[in-house]
């Protein structure tokens, strides 16, 4: 009788518990009218499988421990590679969405963008056992030394704890980017660090031995050579299925693939070069093309009246010059695609720029030709500089073989990495004169972030200063109308593009390559890469590999 | 004697200071670090965070006060790229381009010595002749390309070696059982590297012995011990050798402390963790107290071998200590 009753109950609060734990995770936390958010829900899984084999990575430069370090997040992409084995955010991009909740079960953002509220999951845990609490999600904003600290710091007025599992954070004046910025996509202040192991060891020692709640922890490392890490069984999301990622810091392409090829290494990233069809004739290696930005060409001091690409017939000369199919199948041997934006199509906001939106550039020397000849060059002009973004200075030439044929005429500038950042990052002030063509490609996801960067009078980077676009773009920051801002930026964009402020060329792939061991068999691998704007194939729960 | 040493040891020190003096100014030659490292679009705070956190922000006079500072406690900084201090990557690197540069050391060795004996043995003969071509190749065929031939035929095709790092056998600081042990295990990781290494090094020894050896045995003392009737297998070996080894002996030892600190090209193509990559990391990312650290290092191994040198110099020959 009495175990009758007790099985009764028990199937009762098997029956009801997920159903209370539903209704707990939709309650509303902030009062009064909210901003409709688009966040996807997390795929949890409930069978929980057991993690096998070791997934070898090689990665195209040398580590930094620093990368461990969610509070000191950098600008680049990288940085998530290791954000999303260690760490796990708030919310972060997923295959199933740019927006997916991943620590917070529930956000909410007032309609005047002045509070913003999260519920954690129940029962989150850090790797050593440690509960998980919204301490701890403020701890994280209060001590975030990253990119964009900044404006989160400003923005800020106070943080209020409402209980172990829910914050809301309150702002001084409308933050409308805060969830753009907050996901996981764009800093690092999303990414929850452990309060209490931060605090015991110190900056240094959490970047030799971090800890964090994603599917991974921390082994070993060799500080800029390899990082080991092992499966933790207990992630909230699934067991991973792999039990060991060991990352290594490999420079040379060659030495990439020699190891792809003895099986000593099982994925192999930045593939796209002199090797490729190598990777495409190896009957054991499979790819994906893995695109990231369209690579787009800008004209420092365009708009000073001495410079020869004052004139939109001499800019729109330059994008008639250039041979994109050309181009496509010489780099990247057709894999890449000819556009006509200068921002990645995974941008939910960007315009396409494949005939539908904005058209696909066209190949027309003839007609280049003619518009130089109208603009006042009939023979064409000396220009002084083609500075490609570094190491694509094959494609440089390329580009520049193409503008001599139209009488534009101009020399190779070869720069090493940190020396062309280091140009580009001074704007204007990073290029002397005003008779050079820059090449550039940026994945940054965000088309907002892009602009503010590259499109607007005296941002980091940008050579374009226009006051039709400046009006846009005032209008765009102080709207708090997401119709309206979306209308805005892509006037920008059709500005940008219609006047030849940038010259688009083609969408990059950034070929990754994995070898035998990887499941699943055939092109099926692919699916590894289907989180947007991720140059690298998070989730690392998800990675299969043959024993 | 004592005297003559304290001399030295002054110079040395006045050497020492004058590097790092150098390297500090030299580095910052190169670029703001802040810039290259802040990517396109990080805001100015950010950036004038990380130029605090980096000291740069400090005058340059008060930066460099700070960094010898530093140096006479044995702090080498923090690095910009890799986040540690220097002095932990660079211990943790430095056994392995030991084991790298000693390995291809034995290799120069091994195959430069013997083949220039015998090429000065047997002057003017197809053995000569091929001595030369060793010679020749050795010095012309960059170790970069003998080392990506290397890989594809002995690590792809046949699949005899591994191509990536050093291994799972590790030197720790900390654990006395791995001193020795590290040494002697992994051979099959180091045979393709060393050898890469070792081949260019092996080149200009043959040079070097051959043509030590030739002035040697065109020596009267040695025509004397030929007329006195000595085998000439005793000739080479007691006589002719021996006193051709020391430009031998001087040029392998700079041999060995520049495999040991500057094999960047075999170390990145083979993946190999040495010191030799952490300086070109260091380079590449104007990462300032990474290059002052390798540079210091290397530059405090050649003043202290040059040291021990002079010392010995002056112990065994009493008229070069007389005459400083």
């Amino acid at each position: 009788m009495s175990k009758g009753l007790l099985s009764l109950i028990a199937s009762l609060v098997l029956t009801f518990a997920p159903v209370c734990a539903q209704e707990a995770a939709a309650q509303q936390i902030l009062p009064g009218p909210l901003v409709k958010l688009d966040i996807k829900d997390a795929q949890v899984m409930t069978a929980r499988g057991k993690p096998k084999a070791a997934l070898t990575i090689a990665q195209h430069f040398a580590l930094d421990p620093g990368w461990l370090d969610p509070l000191e997040h950098i600008t680049a992409l990288t940085q998530q590679h290791y954000d999303y084995l260690i760490h796990d955010a708030m919310i972060k991009p997923m295959p199933q969405g740019v927006y997916t909740y991943s620590l917070a079960e529930r956000a909410e953002i007032t309609a005047d963008f002045t509070r913003a509220a999260f519920r954690l999951r129940p029962g989150l845990r850090f790797h050593d056992g440690h509960l998980l609490t919204s301490a701890d999600v403020k701890w994280t904003y209060e001590n975030y030394k990253g990119v964009h600290a900044k404006t989160f710091r400003d923005k800020l007025q106070r943080i209020e704890i409402v209980d172990d599992r829910t914050i809301i954070f309150h702002f001084k004046a409308p933050f409308v980017e805060f969830l753009e910025l907050y996901n996981g996509a764009t800093t690092g202040i999303g990414w929850i660090v452990p309060k209490h192991y931060y605090e015991k060891v110190g900056r240094d020692g959490f970047k030799a031995r971090p800890l964090g709640a994603g599917p991974y922890k921390f082994v070993s490392q060799e500080a800029g050579v390899q990082m080991v890490f092992e499966a933790w069984e207990q992630y909230w999301r699934r067991s991973p299925a792999t039990k060991t990622i060991v990352v290594k810091g490999i420079r040379d392409h060659a030495t990439r693939l020699a190891g792809l090829q003895t099986g000593e290494l099982d994925l192999a990233y930045g593939m796209t070069g002199k090797l490729l069809p190598r990777v495409m004739t190896d009957r054991n290696l499979r790819w994906d093309p893995n695109f990231t930005g369209p690579w787009w060409l800008m004209f420092p001091g365009y708009n000073e009246p001495d410079s020869p690409f004052h004139k939109k017939p001499v800019r729109q000369a330059v994008s008639l010059a250039i041979n994109r199919q050309f181009l496509v199948r010489q780099e990247t041997q057709g894999i890449g695609i000819v556009v006509g934006n200068w921002l990645s199509p995974e941008n939910s906001d960007a315009l396409k720029g494949d005939g539908t939106e904005l058209p696909v550039p066209e190949h027309n020397p003839e007609k280049a030709k003619q518009l130089l000849a109208q603009a006042g060059f009939p023979n064409g002009f000396d220009f002084d500089w083609y500075v490609p973004f570094v190491p694509y200075f094959d494609m440089g030439e390329r580009v520049l073989t193409d503008l001599r044929a139209v009488g534009i005429r101009g020399k190779l500038q070869v720069l090493e990495g940190p020396a062309f950042r280091a140009m580009i990052i001074r704007g204007r002030k990073g290029y002397t004169g005003n008779r050079t063509i820059v090449q550039n490609i940026d994945p940054r996801p965000g088309v907002r972030g892009s602009i503010g960067v590259y499109a607007v009078c005296g941002a980091s980077a940008s050579f374009v200063c226009e006051r039709e676009i400046e009006t846009l773009w005032s209008k765009h920051q102080e709207s708090v109308n997401p119709d309206e801002r979306d209308r805005l930026i892509k006037a920008i964009q059709r500005t940008l593009i219609e006047e030849y402020y940038f010259v688009p060329i083609y969408w990059n792939p950034f070929v990754a390559v994995v070898g035998p061991k990887v499941l699943p068999e055939g092109k099926a691998v692919s699916r590894y890469w289907d989180t947007v704007h991720a140059p690298y194939p998070w989730p690392w729960e998800v990675w299969e590999v043959k024993e | 004697m004592k005297r003559y040493i304290l001399t030295r040891a002054f110079y040395s020190l006045i050497t020492l200071w004058l590097l790092a003096t150098i390297v500090f100014g030299m580095v910052r030659l190169t670029g703001d670090p802040v810039k290259m490292r802040g990517e396109v679009g990080a805001d100015a705070a950010y950036l004038d965070q990380i130029r605090r956190n980096w000291g740069l922000d400090k005058p340059l006079h008060e930066q460099y006060i700070s960094f010898i500072g530093n140096l006479l406690r044995g702090d080498f900084g923090h690095s910009f790229e890799k986040s540690l201090p220097v002095g932990t990557i660079y211990f943790e690197r430095f056994p392995n381009s030991l084991k790298l540069g000693f390995s291809a050391f034995v290799i120069s060795i091994v195959l430069g010595v013997p083949l220039g004996m015998l090429s000065a043995f047997k002057v003017n003969t197809w053995w000569d002749n091929f001595g030369k071509v060793i010679a020749l190749l050795g010095l012309s065929i960059p170790g970069f390309f003998v080392g990506l031939v290397l890989i594809i035929i002995f690590g792809v095709e046949l699949g005899w070696f591994p191509v990536l790092g050093k291994g799972p056998s590790a030197f720790v600081w900390g654990d006395p059982s791995t001193w020795v042990t590290f040494w002697f295990q992994d051979w099959h990781y180091l045979a393709m590297p060393a050898f890469a290494l070792g081949w260019y090094f092996s080149g200009a020894m043959v040079r070097i012995t051959r043509s030590g050896m030739l002035e040697v045995l065109g020596s009267d003392y040695i025509k004397l011990v030929r007329l006195k009737g000595v085998p000439e297998r005793m000739v080479m070996a007691k006589h002719a050798l021996k006193n051709s080894m020391i430009p031998i002996l001087t040029l392998a030892g700079l041999n060995l402390l520049v495999m040991v600190n500057v094999a960047v090209v075999i170390e990145v193509i083979f993946n190999w963790p040495g010191v030799g990559q952490l300086l070109y990391d260091g380079l590449s990312n104007r990462d300032f107290p990474m290059v002052q650290g390798v540079v210091l290092m290397s530059g405090l191994m050649i003043v202290v071998l040059n040291f021990v040198i002079d010392a010995l110099y002056g112990y065994v020959d009493p008229r070069i200590r007389l005459s400083r």
